[in-house]
């Protein structure tokens, strides 16, 4: 019982977050800059992590693709299988994961922090709402990275699958082969539900690490708990949502 | 790091991500980054199947073009093909949908056309013509295993005479076979011997068989009939020549058998032959009194024998009066 009540006012209290949030999208175009820094480390220092992560995802893909395929001899539709895998599925998931663990984190820490060292108080005290400064712009430039970061995955372990393709020997498949079989086969809502999907686990991972970030008791001990507790909520919210977009999408 | 280049950095970084997803949507949406150059052609079929936006438009194998997009128009559905630039289509060209794999993957395949036919224009409608889809083939697969099935099964039916008075002709070999089991034997038993009498060269298919000589000389009447029989075509092509002379009238014997004039000729000749005849027998005119009377005869003789004495009497007399002494003798 006393889970479930913590589960409904975590709910309850991120949803005023956002509302308290979305009252204040008027003041955005003042916080140029704190959009502009927020932009910065969402998206432009995720980006080699993701580059990396979604290079090898795809080339795995392709080679566990490759090993199973040459059995029924399909090997020449490694492209679309990789390519719907990224987009649809793999892309969005893998690069919400990382920003739950790079980015989640570091949200839920410094809110924390300055909810623990009473900063939070302070702004509040000079009828500066943390939603404000502290949430909108965090929300407005993950809504303007995701996709980014999405699509940059989806084409980097695109050409990681293709490169395995063709120098693996026991695949064997030309990138203009593989390519093709990839254009054959996806359409490019496939790539849109991939970034719906990327969008929204982003939007839901910084509005729950910046709820359990603001909504820290205590001291310096709950600052490592609240951030715990927040990639572990974005973690389980992104594969629970998956489910749900997913089929929403179809 | 100052704001400026952090500005600057994820300025870049979101026209990067607008970039990639332009070239996605590009790469998907058509299969190209830039609209080709070209002209269009109009395929109206009753279905496209599996034909989809830039799918290949090939001919004679040949890619020439892609499907630029496909729509519901005319009560019908139709495929907008962007062909290449260079690329001539003849008005009878015939454009079909063709498959390149056995899951689903199709293609617009046209047909080269005559070479004296004009080249279709930009927009223009291409003939088409229905071919038969993988379903199509499967289903018709599917009838043709179920006749298959029936017709096994009527022959089954009929080899083992399932529900039928004396049973099928499995039974029926069956009886035979174990009624004249004997007979079989006895047959199969002179057949061994007779084989082994051919195997020793024993009678006379053996020797045949075996001995190199009748072989050669068989071989050799072989080729005296062969001789013969090319003789006797030639004789039959001479014949046949000459016949064809007698029917065209030409020679003596054509135009016995074939010119009325000859014919009434030898006809009044045969007559005037059998007045002839009848007149010898019945010893009319010299001739018939020399063969049907004696007298003559006679007379012949006995002038003969005077001949004779004449002759002897010319030895012992001078030539001078040989002429003298026959004439008296004669006379």
């Amino acid at each position: 019982m006393k889970q479930l009540t913590a589960i409904l006012e975590g709910i309850g209290s991120t949803l005023q977050l956002l509302a308290r949030s979305a009252a204040h999208v008027g003041t955005l175009p003042r916080q140029r800059a704190r959009f502009i820094e927020q932009c910065y480390l969402i998206g432009y220092t995720t980006l080699p992590i993701v580059a990396i992560l979604s290079f090898f995802i795809g080339s795995v893909l392709a080679l566990q693709a490759g090993y199973s395929m040459q059995n029924f001899g399909a090997k020449q539709f490694i492209g679309s299988l990789v390519g719907l895998s990224l987009a649809r599925e793999l892309g969005p998931v893998m690069v919400a994961i990382l920003v739950a663990g790079r980015v989640g984190s570091a949200i839920a820490a410094e809110l924390a922090s300055m909810k623990v060292y009473q900063e939070v108080d302070a702004l509040e005290t000079m009828n500066i709402p943390p939603a404000r400064i502290l949430v909108l712009p965090r929300l407005a430039a993950i809504l303007f990275m995701m996709p980014v970061l999405a699509i940059i995955a989806d084409l980097v372990g695109w050409f990681g699958g293709a490169l395995v393709s063709n120098y693996v020997n026991f695949i064997g498949i030309d990138s203009e082969a593989y390519f093709a079989a990839l254009r054959r086969y996806m359409h490019f809502k496939d790539v849109m539900n991939g970034l719906i999907k990327a969008e929204i686990f982003g939007f839901v991972v910084v509005l729950v690490c910046c709820n359990i970030g603001l909504n820290t008791r205590g001291g310096p001990r709950e600052i490592g708990a609240s951030v715990t507790r927040a990639v572990v909520t974005s973690l389980i919210l992104i594969l629970v949502l998956d489910y749900f977009v997913t089929k929403a999408l179809l | 790091m100052n704001n400026a280049q952090q500005t600057a950095r994820v300025g870049l970084f979101f026209l990067l991500g607008l970039a990639l997803t332009w070239v996605t949507w590009e790469t998907l949406s058509g299969g190209k980054l830039f609209r080709e150059k070209g002209y269009n052609l109009i395929a109206g079929f009753d279905s496209i199947k599996e034909v989809k936006t830039g799918d290949e438009v090939r001919m004679a194998g040949v890619k020439i073009g892609s499907v630029e997009t496909t729509r519901l128009a005319h009560g019908r559905a139709e495929a907008v093909l962007r062909i290449d630039t260079g690329i001539v289509v003849k008005s009878d060209a015939t454009a079909t949908i063709a498959m390149a794999g056995l899951i689903g993957t199709n293609y617009i395949s046209i047909d080269l056309g005559s070479a004296n036919a004009p080249a279709l224009a930009d927009n223009a409608e291409i003939r088409t013509r229905v071919t038969p889809d993988i379903n199509t083939i499967m289903a018709e697969l599917g009838n043709l295993g179920q006749k298959l099935e029936g017709a096994l099964g009527s022959f089954g039916a009929a080899m083992n005479g399932d529900g039928k008075p004396g049973g099928g002709l499995f039974q029926k070999l069956d009886r035979l076979v174990t009624d004249n089991s004997e007979k079989i034997n006895t047959t199969l038993t002179n057949l061994q011997e007779v084989s082994a009498k051919l195997n020793r060269g024993e009678g006379t298919l053996g020797k045949l068989i075996n001995d190199p000589s009748l072989h050669d000389q068989l071989l050799a009447t072989v080729g005296d009939i062969r001789t013969a029989a090319s003789d006797a075509k030639t004789f039959m092509a001479n014949a046949s020549s000459i016949v064809d002379q007698v029917k065209s009238g030409k020679g003596p014997l054509g135009t016995l058998v074939y010119d009325d004039k000859a014919a009434a000729d030898l006809k009044s000749t045969v007559a005037n032959l059998k007045s002839v005849s009848d007149k010898l027998a019945s010893g009319q005119g010299t001739l018939g009194k020399l063969i049907n009377d004696d007298t003559m005869y006679n007379s012949a003789q006995a002038t003969l024998k005077k001949a004779d004495r004449a002759l002897d009497g010319l030895g012992d007399s001078g030539p001078i009066t040989a002429v003298g002494i026959v004439a008296n003798s004669l006379f």
